[in-house]
């Protein structure tokens, strides 16, 4: 299928910190989760998809158009932005009819209506947003996003805030979206619910891409991968020795009082290791992966999980 | 206009309106102060000469009005509702500068009211108050034009907005007369300095090298703000809006 969003050689610095490095990665219509931890760069990825922010380095399509270049674009693609800024001022109706009137829809009275019964806000909808909870701003940011019928929908952590009846109502939602032919981009820093509406996965951390998959995919990748990990210990030689006719372990190093294990299945060793310490009466100190990134990752997932 | 309509009406907050207003009526306040007992024939002597100085408290008040037109978008985080629609930067550009000279015109008028109130209440011509109006609303357009973009580029952009009226417009342009020449209050005070039947010597000392004329003075400001509007527009296409 072909991708309405195309990222290329994308990378975003602000001064010294890098948010987005090297990202290259297509999105085509479905609903795509976007995980990954606090600051692994995922806010910075959608706004530079939704052309609030210009690429340092790369570049960006989206339906075959740069979005910084061409803001007749944003009549097709809309972004549920993370903040919980909004207009307190205004009534939730207010708010989406501004957003229909802005992009010039025909009809912005019976448009609002409609999205704002699209996300079962029109009991609601003559208060003032600043009186709303947290789980309705989202969905009043949601129906001000649905209100141009976008081909594009960029969401930002769109479930935070949200109570387990309204999360379910807008996966179902964002599904429905994603059935209908419309590209959804959701990120998410919860795998479990990213698991209920993506058909596709994008992992990322500390700015890059670390897995691009389903789920199951994803996780059994991580898991196959041959890892290493440093292991501080009252006896690693006898650690050591207890380790290395073990399941999964490849490999056993001891170097400067710590052992350095390689291990091709990360979540056997996860379990076998403080099994082996307390049959054998060994305290294990610290254990430290080799690979952070990827380990974030796989931490991330398994604990999700 | 409906972005323009949208963003006036968060401007003008009924407090915010309120105290600029009252900022802007320092004027009228000093003038009637300093006219109270002063001779009849003096009296249009000294509006010129009190507007021309105590005016720059319309100044300041135009420059905590018009700065935070993006700004306040932006440090709210509800810039992207407004970014991301379709129209061209340049009509976003457009918006947001009427938005801003709207409510600085209100505020404008509110501050020139209290000097006209202040004519009336001393016995004098109100005839000599009525330049008065032209030196507010071709500050605040020319202010306007300034301080939107500046709000829209620079985080901590009234500090800067303040070190340039303080020091550039008060201090360094009474000292180097190019400098001057690009002060938007003198710029505006030239309109009135052609118009008001009296022009003291304070206002004409704060008027400086700059040549009188309504000619000069509204083309200045038109160019100003044609600055100003490319300079929005480059920032609203090449800048990061959040």
């Amino acid at each position: 299928m072909t991708d309405t969003v195309v990222v290329t050689e994308l990378s975003k610095w602000f001064g010294p910190k890098v948010a987005v490095s090297e990202v290259s990665i297509g999105f085509g219509p479905g609903v795509t989760g976007l995980l990954g931890p606090n600051g692994a760069g995922k806010t910075t990825l959608l706004r530079v998809i939704a052309g609030l922010q210009r690429p340092s380095q790369g570049e960006v399509t989206v339906l075959g158009v740069n979005p910084r270049a061409d803001s007749a674009i944003y009549q097709k693609m809309s972004l549920v932005p993370e903040d919980e800024a909004i207009y307190e001022r205004l009534t939730g109706r207010k708010f989406v009819e501004l957003a229909a009137r802005l992009a010039r829809v025909d009809d912005p009275e019976g448009r609002a209506e409609t999205v704002l019964g699209t996300v079962e806000l029109l009991d609601s909808a003559h208060r003032k947003l600043g009186g709303f909870s947290k789980g309705m701003r989202q969905r009043a940011k949601v129906a001000a996003a649905l209100v141009t019928d976008p081909e594009v929908l960029l969401l930002d952590e769109p479930l935070n805030g949200a109570d387990p009846v309204q999360r379910a109502q807008l996966i179902e939602l964002f599904k429905d979206l994603g059935a209908a032919g419309r590209t959804v981009i959701v990120s998410s820093h919860v795998l479990v619910e990213v698991e209920r509406m993506a058909d596709r996965v994008v992992a990322m951390v500390d700015g890059r891409l670390a897995a691009v998959g389903s789920v199951p995919t994803i996780r059994a990748a991580m898991t196959d991968r041959p890892r290493q990990v440093f292991v501080g210990c009252s006896e690693p030689r006898r650690l050591a020795s207890a380790l290395i006719n073990s399941d999964g372990v490849v490999g056993v190093h001891v170097e400067d009082g710590q052992l350095r294990i390689e291990a091709s299945d990360a979540g056997g060793l996860a379990r076998l290791l403080p099994q082996i310490a307390v049959d054998s009466g060994i305290s294990i100190t610290n254990v430290e992966p080799l690979d952070e990134s990827l380990e974030s990752v796989f931490r991330y997932l398994v604990e999700g999980s | 206009m409906v972005l323009a309509r949208h963003l006036y009406r968060r401007l003008m907050r009924k407090w915010r309106v309120i105290g600029l207003v009252a900022l802007a009526s320092v004027p009228g306040f000093v003038y009637w102060l300093a006219a109270f007992d002063a001779d009849p024939d003096e009296l249009a002597g000294l509006y010129s000469d009190i507007i021309a100085i105590a005016g720059y408290s319309f100044a300041i008040a135009a420059l905590i009005l018009t700065v935070a037109t993006l700004r306040e978008e932006r440090d709210a985080g509800t810039l992207p509702y407004i970014y991301m629609r379709p129209m061209s930067r340049l009509s976003l550009a457009i918006s947001s500068m009427l938005a801003a000279i709207a409510a600085v015109l209100t505020v404008a008028f509110g501050g020139w009211l209290t000097t006209a109130m202040a004519t009336v209440a001393l016995g004098a011509d109100i005839s000599i108050a009525l330049p008065g109006l032209a030196l507010f609303v071709a500050a605040g357009i020319g202010y306007a034009a300034v301080f939107v973009p500046l709000g829209y580029l620079v985080p901590r952009s009234l500090l800067v907005g303040l070190g340039y009226i303080i020091v550039i417009e008060t201090i360094l342009a009474s000292a180097v007369p190019g400098l001057a020449q690009f002060s938007i209050w003198r710029i505006a005070l030239s309109i009135y300095a052609d118009m008001a039947p009296v022009f003291g010597d304070e206002a004409s000392e704060a008027l400086g090298p700059v040549v009188a004329g309504v000619g000069g003075g509204v083309a200045k400001i038109a160019g100003t703000v044609l600055v100003g509007l490319v300079v929005l527009t480059w920032a609203l296409r090449r800048r990061d809006a959040l």
